[in-house]
């Protein structure tokens, strides 16, 4: 019998195989298999799991500094002083940077607006006897596999 | 047998991705060598903070306030975007602004140099499927990769600089940067001047806020929030990499029999 299960990579994934090998899996009959991801287009931001390598903050980081110096510079001779404009620019210049970076991701977004693909990372496959089934899927889920299946044959 | 041959190939590592010590993961990672110039340029040594280039990095950022604080280099720069020339002039010191503006060119162009060679090594260090040693134990600290939350850095970062680097194991840089953000702090007279702000008296704040202090402020706040979120990234790449690394070489058995029962 085989259980097939999808997972992220995680600490938990290494916390469920290595209990699988305590409780007398053998280690040839474990497969793991790391996908390849592909590039993610339709993430708009980057999240504890997936980033598609290119930094969202870079302009946004950048033109908010620029922002903030000027506007202390200026906000002496505004009403509301240097702190305030200073915060106010770099606030500005954040979401402005932000913004300038989003835009074209936007477009090639939708161009190349895939199927929602799921989150799955790395396909775990263990070969056991079906009295074995069942504490196999139980360590499986308490490690948050996103997906747990049987294979007979 | 196992434990024995990966501890066999990491020895043999020439290139490795990454190293983690107890106070610091230090890792390669693709750069755009503008963004890394542009860092330099907001403040000399942030750039090669952000590389890994601690010493060099602290080095140039203690010069920086140095001289920029020996020559008011801060306070000329007010005057020249306000218009008052006159004042520019009288307020910078040539001695400590000629040596201040070498290493400041030196530090920008230094840092361009390195992201592109450091690129070069990690696309080689990449093709090599070099293994890294995902824990390291000390007596003072403990450092593990592991996923962590990039937004969460960032909103750490902006309540007080140092504290994203805290939070994903940048320790060296979170020291620094909490340090001198206190410094600037206490002699920019921010606080106060944000209380009287808040109370809508102006005026006063002017009087107690220092500008040649408070235009530091700008590059460590932006700084802190931009690259603490961006290392957070990019270690949970490393924590990914590392792992599928460790999967294939320990369970992708050859005599895994794949659908074909007995």
């Amino acid at each position: 019998m085989y259980i097939i299960s999808a997972f992220q990579h995680s600490l938990y994934l290494e916390v469920a195989i290595t209990n699988l090998e305590k409780k007398g899996i053998p280690k040839e009959n474990i497969l793991a298999v790391p996908l390849k991801k592909r590039r993610e287009l339709k993430k708009l931001f980057d999240t504890i799991n997936q980033s598609d390598g290119v930094s969202q903050l870079d302009t946004a980081a950048i033109l908010g500094t620029i922002a903030s110096i000027f506007g202390i510079i200026y906000g002496y001779s505004l009403k509301w002083g240097p702190l305030l404009w200073g915060l106010i620019g770099l606030f500005s210049g954040f979401i402005l940077g932000f913004i300038i970076d989003i835009i074209p991701k936007r477009k090639k977004r939708l161009q190349k607006a895939c199927p929602n693909s799921s989150d799955t990372e790395v396909v775990v496959i263990i070969q056991c006897e079906s009295e074995q089934a069942q504490f196999i899927e139980k360590v499986l889920w308490e490690n948050l596999a996103l997906g747990v299946g049987r294979f007979d044959g | 047998m196992r434990t024995i041959k990966q501890r066999e190939s990491i020895r043999q590592l020439r290139r490795p991705l990454g190293f983690l010590s107890g106070l610091n993961t230090t890792l390669f990672h693709l750069r755009n060598p503008w963004v890394v110039t542009w860092w330099s340029a907001a403040f000399p040594g942030f750039g090669h903070i952000m590389l890994g280039n601690y010493l060099k990095g602290f080095l140039l950022i203690g010069w920086e306030f140095f001289t920029n604080h020996r020559s008011n280099l801060n306070k000329s720069i007010f005057y020249s975007f306000t218009g008052e020339f006159e004042m520019a002039k009288n307020s910078l010191d040539l001695t400590w602004a000629t040596l201040y503006i070498i290493i400041y060119v030196f530090a920008i162009w230094d840092t361009h140099r390195s992201t592109v060679d450091l690129n070069k090594y990690f696309r080689i260090s990449y093709n090599e499927n070099s293994l890294i040693s995902p824990v390291k134990i000390t007596s003072l600290e403990l450092n593990f990769l592991d996923k962590r939350s990039p937004w969460l850095a960032l909103a750490w970062s902006l309540l007080i600089p140092g504290l994203g680097h805290f939070y994903c194991m940048r320790i060296l840089t979170s020291i620094f940067l909490s340090l001198w953000w206190v410094v600037c702090l206490f002699y920019s007279g921010a606080v106060i001047g944000m209380f009287f702000t808040i109370m809508g008296d102006f005026s006063r704040a002017i009087d107690v806020i220092s500008i040649q202090w408070l235009l530091f402020m700008p590059s460590i706040y932006g700084f802190a929030v931009y690259d603490s979120y961006n290392v957070t990234v990019e270690y949970n790449k490393l924590f990914e990499r590392e792992q599928a690394l460790f999967l294939k070489n320990n369970y992708q058995n050859s005599n895994f029999n794949i659908f074909n029962i007995k």
